[in-house]
């Protein structure tokens, strides 16, 4: 249990900053440095067992479907890193109380400080591969609240976001690497995957997976090509870049290395890829560290420089290198967070890091000097320092290693990567401490608090300690952790100072000469390297970041310029890519129905309908043209549902054809005449190819249809309509009885248009619509007899007559063509040719119906017929008809369908009326006309006198 | 003829929002807009009552009712449940936004809102094609008339007709799908449809002429669908519809329809068509590749927010297409998962935008910039929502991908699983660069007023959820997997 504890007391304990900071900084650093110390104390208890090579386990299913287990276990690795995460954090706590100004928020500090630790400790304690990459992403969360904890820093926010955009990008990757392992394995348990070893490197998803993890890793452990966030990064507080990038955060990849190095590791991908990769680092890591004035950024090149060593090491593949590796963890994670906390200290207390401001500060602060020199030596690898161990045993390592058949390569190159070392750690040591006192410092510098010095003090005793007794200060965890890292029986190797005159010796020594020379003739060296290139993987990442935006941009304006035709064209496209490719995809013949002769009248009437259609493509741009020839479409239309036998569609198709062409020509009266030109010939010829291509699919589809046997659901109509519905004319039975819930639903359908319409055109003439109108000078040519004696006599005398043809189509409709439908379109147009023909004043005078209350009475009328159905126990609609016989007229059928063809009827005229209405408002808005009395311009009466 | 009355208590709470729906819209014709707390408050009360309802009216086992159209089982409830309870947030997000713009028609806002709820409900309960149809129809023609509700901002019009005209496309060429998929079976019902296409010997021969329909069929539903969901590259209305709408409305379609429009790929896709998953994965996959590529990609380019983030959803739809195209019950679990958790999301992300407009809409990244000096905690909600949507852990965002790749490998889908992982990373960077925003940089605009305290408590609470759902992901995951 006490390991699940030790994860999360951190997350607990993370509010006690920010509720304690209230009660002074004292105590909100003794609360947070208490709950560091007793999670310390618990992973204490656990050394006796560790030691002993035992693993401590505890967890317990939490998402047991997604093989996400909360299991924690502690072997020597873990011991390892959480050691030094647990008591490197304490020291940083201490130092940090002192570090930070007073202005700055120290709660919130030392709760992002805690939250970290308690991620960084998750992820070396889980045993749970997902749950590891649960608390990996979390640190990258953590550490950039806090390396973006000095908001007023500008390189701050650029370093917090690159480092979260690279390791959290990383993360993402590894998530995909470690399911794959889990895959392979069947069992995300780190437990149970590192029993795997051959059956992971058997399998085909082993390169893919380790490459997604080698990405993950690399990332956060700042190795080549992806180490240039890190220095970076280092804009934060001293303390955070002591502890997430000397100790802890970019040790994290490494960590995870050697946790699956057990199973990855032995390979030859593994080796070219994870060696190349740290040799490189290492070499290159470490020229930038020799040339950077800034004490952070050269001891953040350096870190990377080290971090490649490591890799390399564990690149090898070899147990004794593993050994080399994990020592060198120890070593550098103590020496490398002293140098840290002293370069802040130098920060702190001269105002500069730039190397070029500082010098001679030996005398100023002894203290801070010689816990610097002490440290930057163990780095350079000066014997009698653990520094110089590690490295002796990686040269070691190195010196027989092989690299694609050349035996001299890594040696050469690990002795240029140690010889740098020496070089730029030795130059931190004269360049900041020796030479000349400057007259000028920023502030006066002196020996900062006991408290400061006092956390870096307990490091470098620990440098010498080690360095000078490896195998009683160092060897037990090395042991250990080596031991979980092999996760096998452990090589033969000895730590101590002296190995006699081995090969690794005479590489150190040529190393640390050649590094003595290259500072004593450091001003040539750095001209020579001014002179050189000097790629700024920042500069590159910032190009990156301005290229994938362009890109983005130019993405973006291709496909969504605002253009519906262009969106609408994609969409067509793409439908008729994926209809033709579905096409080509099956087997396509012909059906086999026997071919209809092609009457005269049907060739004449098809060429009509393709004139009619070409002509309209033609004309579209003359509205008025246009219309006519919609109008014509509709005739030959019409025509052709007379030729099919259906009388009932022909007369429903020319009144609609009618109403529609004298309401568009009502509506086109206030619209330009002309459509402008506006689309270009690409678009056109774009358009043109679409429209054809999409035709020619959907005219295949429909001869494939027509060229096979169907059945048709007519015949029940036929069949049914007069037992059925009593009446023999099967379109109106179908309307008003067999769907009359369809027709229903239209008449609504209907009249909710009528009254948009109405909405629309009557809130529009309010506003600045009406306006415009008021202001609206018509340049046509009008006729001065608006209403001709002829028209006006000619309607006069028709109008009872389609009154009654209105009436005869209506009530004949059960059994012959006709019906409310086309009833209603007939006496529309009596009472709209009125309306034109007197104009409207003189009409709406005689015509006092509310045309609102008509739309309504007839939806109303429909409604109570259907629910009169309900009254008789049967559902909704559901018609009832009888026979009667009426003097003079005979036998006569009365269907319940007639009320609700009357509900249909009064609908149509009330809607067509309503429209009319308000389109002629607008007609006498803009031709600003009083309403006229008299049903012609000229008074007959008049002219007679005269 | 036979004639059944209907079990009306199953669809109980769609009875309710119809019923209360009509009440507030005769409300709304003889009270003043000025009271707006009283509309407000009859919609959350409505929405409140269904929720009821729909816990009431749940059926022990999946049980049908209105001649086999209507279908009540677990994923009902559950989606209905996340529909309202998100609804009822979008509000409250939006109560203090509609306000302070007192020419904004707030009745019809509110009756429209309602009625796509409804017509959300019956796409979910839907268990024919007439049934999905008609829902899918009420819910689009809520939503075009949602945005086009600002008349007094020509962008809003101009997306409001784009999202109509591409959306009257798509619903014809669904229909014809449908059609055609009748014409082959003689059934509009789904169970009927899978019974039918259960038989093997009614599968049909691949390169035969019924499978030749088949395709034609399943290609139209396809585009239908697709459109629906917003996927590449029938996505064109997303961006502009988001961007040209009001804040609310976008919040309404970039969270709450997403759900609905999941459960009509569910039914129709799922239950209806499941048998001929072989062909219609293939489309499926181009589909869900195109959809991450593009979204993403784009996404990196914009400076509106409300724009970013209709890239993004589109780059989500991607992830929630490639969990359908596993075909296994692991990979719906997936989607479904994962839409709810992006709805939850999303709905919290335009929420900080509404909590952040006063007078001025926040919607650019502007608006953003340097949030962490005027309101700490907003920024701090933002960050875990943006976090979340990126997928990192442990936020809830990060197991919704998870399901979804690990359905994906299940099925050896690498290549497919690997694709989705790059493309998350390269998505991560433009929310990364939310957060960068917020934190780092120094404001430009004076502070915006405090939002008011119910929004941020409801805001709170969302963000919250993700951290204490990631922490927790087994509550919601043993809801969705009841489903299945």
């Amino acid at each position: 249990m006490s390991l699940v504890l030790i994860v999360m007391l951190p997350f607990i304990g993370a509010v006690l900053p920010a509720l304690m900071i209230r009660t002074g900084r004292n105590a909100c650093t003794i609360a947070t440095a208490s709950v560091t110390i007793l999670a310390f104390a618990l992973l204490m208890t656990h050394v006796p067992a560790v030691l002993r090579g035992e693993v401590v386990q505890v967890g317990w299913d939490w998402l047991p479907g997604l093989g996400l287990n909360a299991n924690f276990f502690l072997d020597g690795l873990g011991l390892l890193f959480a050691s030094l995460i647990l008591g490197i954090g304490l020291l940083i706590i201490i130092y940090a109380r002192f570090y930070l100004a007073k202005e700055d928020p120290m709660g919130t500090f030392f709760t992002y400080l805690l939250l970290f630790q308690g991620a960084m400790v998750g992820i070396v304690l889980s045993d749970n591969i997902l749950m590891l990459l649960i608390f990996w992403e979390l640190t990258s969360l953590s550490s950039f609240l806090l390396i973006g904890y000095w908001k007023h820093l500008p390189e701050g926010r650029q370093g917090a976001r690159m480092a979260l955009a690279v390791t959290g990008g990383g993360g993402l990757a590894m998530i995909a690497g470690a399911l794959l392992l889990g895959q392979i394995v069947g069992s995300y348990d780190l437990s149970v995957i590192l029993q795997h070893k051959e059956l992971i490197q058997a399998s085909p998803l082993y390169v893919p997976a380790l490459l997604l993890i080698l990405i993950g890793a690399f990332a956060k452990s700042a190795q080549f090509p992806l180490h240039f966030w890190l220095p970076h990064a280092m804009a934060a507080p001293t303390p955070v870049s002591a502890y997430l990038h000397s100790a802890t955060m970019v040790k994290a990849g490494i960590f995870l290395l050697a946790r699956l190095w057990p199973v990855l590791a032995g390979t030859e991908i593994w080796f070219y890829l994870v060696t190349t990769t740290g040799l490189i680092t290492m070499v290159v890591a470490a020229y930038i560290a020799l040339f950077k004035d800034d004490l952070k950024a050269l001891l953040a090149y350096s870190t990377v420089s080290h971090l490649g060593l490591v890799t390399m090491l564990l690149g090898f593949g070899t147990p004794l290198a593993a050994v080399a590796a994990v020592f060198h963890i120890i070593n550098h994670a103590t020496f490398k967070a002293a140098l840290f906390m002293s370069a802040g200290i130098v920060d702190h207390e001269v105002g500069s890091r730039d190397i070029k401001h500082l010098g001679g500060l030996v005398m100023l602060m002894p203290i801070t000097a010689t816990l610097a020199t002490i440290a930057a030596a163990s780095m350079a690898g000066i014997p009698l320092l653990n520094g110089f161990l590690s490295k002796e045993m990686m040269l070691e390592e190195a010196a027989h290693t092989v690299w694609a058949g050349q035996a001299w390569l890594i040696p050469l190159l690990a002795t240029a990567g140690a010889m740098l070392s020496v070089a730029y750690s030795l130059r931190y040591i004269t360049q900041v401490f020796f030479g000349p006192v400057r007259e000028h410092y920023p502030s006066t510098p002196h020996d900062p608090p006991m408290g400061m010095w006092l956390p870096p003090a307990f490091l470098v005793g620990l440098v010498m300690l080690i360095g000078l007794f490896p195998q009683t200060f160092a060897g037990p965890l090395v042991a250990a952790s080596a031991g979980a890292v092999i996760g096998g029986p452990l090589p033969d190797y000895y730590l101590s100072i002296w190995h006699g005159l081995t090969p690794a010796l005479f590489m150190s020594a040529v190393a640390l000469g050649l590094g003595i020379v290259i500072l004593w003739r450091y001003t040539q060296v750095r001209a020579a390297w001014q002179k050189g290139p000097h790629p700024q993987a920042k500069a590159l990442f910032d190009r990156t970041l301005t290229g994938a935006v362009a890109v983005s941009s130019a993405l973006t304006y291709r496909l969504h310029n605002g253009s519906l035709q262009r969106y609408l064209a994609w969409f067509i496209g793409a439908c008729v890519v994926i209809g033709y490719v579905t096409f080509w995809l099956s087997s396509h013949e012909a059906g086999n129905r026997a071919m209809l002769p092609a009457a005269p009248v049907a060739i004449v009437g098809w060429l009509l309908l393709i004139g009619g259609c070409a002509a309209l493509m033609a004309l579209h741009r003359d509205r008025l043209l246009a219309l006519i020839t919609v109008g014509v479409i509709g005739l030959i239309v019409s025509i052709g549902f007379v030729y099919l036998s259906a009388p009932d569609l022909a007369l429903t198709q020319i009144s609609v054809e009618v109403v529609t062409v004298v309401l568009l020509l009502l509506a086109l009266n206030f619209l330009p005449k002309h459509t402008p030109a506006e689309s270009m010939s690409v678009r056109k010829v774009r358009d043109g190819v679409l429209a054809v291509v999409a035709g020619l699919g959907v005219g295949a589809i429909a001869f494939a249809a027509m060229t096979r046997d169907f059945v048709t659901l007519s015949d029940f109509y036929l069949e049914q309509s007069l037992p059925g519905g009593g009446g023999t004319n099967v379109v109106n039975v179908i309307l008003v009885d067999f769907r009359g819930f369809d027709t229903f639903g239209e008449i609504i359908v209907l009249g909710i248009a009528a009254l948009a319409i109405f909405a629309l055109l009557d809130g529009a003439l309010r506003g600045e619509v009406g306006r415009k109108l008021d202001a609206w000078v018509s340049t046509e040519q009008r006729s001065m007899n608006r209403h001709p004696m002829m028209l006006v006599v000619a309607t006069r005398v028709m109008l009872p007559l389609a009154l009654l043809v209105g009436a005869y189509i209506f009530l004949r409709g059960h059994n012959v063509p006709g019906g409310g439908f086309i009833a209603g379109l007939v006496v529309a147009i009596a009472l709209i040719m009125q309306y034109m023909a007197s104009g409207f004043g003189w009409t709406a005078k005689r015509m006092r119906v509310d045309y609102h209350g008509m739309v309504g009475a007839g939806i109303l009328i429909a409604a109570a017929t259907g629910i009169g159905s309900w009254i008789a126990g049967h559902p909704f609609l559901t018609s009832a008809f009888e026979y009667f016989t009426w003097p003079l007229v005979g036998k006569f059928e009365l269907a319940s369908a007639i009320a609700f063809d009357t509900g249909v009827f009064l609908t149509v005229v009330g809607a067509v009326m309503l429209t009319l209405a308000n389109l002629s408002r607008i007609g006498r808005r803009a031709q600003h006309q009083q309403i006229n009395e008299q049903p012609m311009d000229v008074n007959p009466l008049e002219n007679t006198k005269n | 003829m036979t004639f059944e009355l209907p079990d009306f208590s199953l669809a109980a709470a769609e009875l309710w929002l119809l019923t209360l729906g009509c009440a507030l819209l005769m409300l709304a014709v003889f009270v003043s807009a000025q009271r707006h707390t009283l509309l407000y408050g009859l919609s959350q009360f409505t929405l409140a009552g269904a929720l009821g309802w729909v816990w009431w009216s749940a059926p022990e086992s999946r049980s049908l009712t209105f001649n086999h159209h209507y279908v009540a089982d677990d994923l009902a409830t559950l989606l209905k449940s996340a529909v309202l309870l998100l609804t009822a947030v979008s509000l409250i997000y939006t109560r203090s936004y509609l306000e302070r713009r007192p020419h904004l028609p707030r009745a019809e806002f509110y009756v429209l809102i309602l009625f796509a709820v409804l017509g959300m409900f019956i796409m979910i309960s839907a268990h024919s094609l007439l049934t999905l149809y008609l829902g899918l129809e009420l819910l689009a023609l809520c939503l075009y008339a949602l945005v086009a509700l600002n008349r007094e901002h020509p962008p809003a019009l101009e997306a409001a007709m784009k999202f109509f005209v591409l959306g009257a496309l798509a619903s014809g060429l669904l229909l014809y799908g449908m059609s055609i998929v009748y014409g082959l079976t003689g059934t509009l019902e789904l169970h009927t449809l899978a019974a039918h296409l259960s038989d093997p010997a009614s599968l049909p021969d691949p390169g035969s002429l019924t499978h030749l329909a088949w395709g034609f069929a399943l290609t139209f539903l396809l585009v239908g669908l697709a459109f629906k969901l917003g996927a590449v590259p029938f996505h064109a209305w997303v961006p502009d519809v988001y961007e040209g709408a009001m804040t609310p409305v976008t919040l309404f379609i970039g969270s709450v329809s997403k759900l609905a429009a999941l459960a009509l790929v569910l039914r129709l896709l799922i239950e209806g068509l499941g048998a001929l998953a072989v062909d219609w994965q293939g489309m499926l996959m181009i589909l869900a590749v195109l959809s991450l590529t593009l979204g993403n990609l784009a996404a990196i380019a914009q400076h509106n927010l409300k724009r970013m983030l209709a890239y993004s959803t589109i780059a989500h739809i991607g992830f929630v297409t490639l969990a359908l195209f596993a075909a296994t019950p692991a990979g719906y679990h997936a989607a479904l998962f994962y839409i709810l958790v992006y709805a939850l999301t999303a709905a919290g992300a335009f929420g900080v935008l509404l909590a952040l407009s006063g007078e001025h809409e926040a919607q650019t990244l502007d608006d953003l910039q340097g949030l962490n000096h005027h309101h700490p905690w907003l920024a701090f909600l933002m960050l875990v929502l943006m976090a979340s949507m990126a997928g990192l852990p442990p936020l809830l965002g990060f197991y919704a991908k998870l399901i979804v790749l690990q359905a994906l490998l299940d099925q050896g889908h690498l290549a497919l699983a690997l694709y989705a992982v790059i493309f998350s990373v390269i998505g991560a960077f433009y929310y990364l660069r939310v957060i960068k925003r917020m934190y780092f940089d120094t404001p430009t605009h004076a502070a915006t007023p405090r939002p008011a305290r119910d929004l941020t408590l409801a805001l709170s609470l969302n963000g919250l959820l993700l951290i204490a759902l990631g922490l927790l992901p087994g509550l919601l995951l043993a809801l969705t997997h009841a489903v299945f």
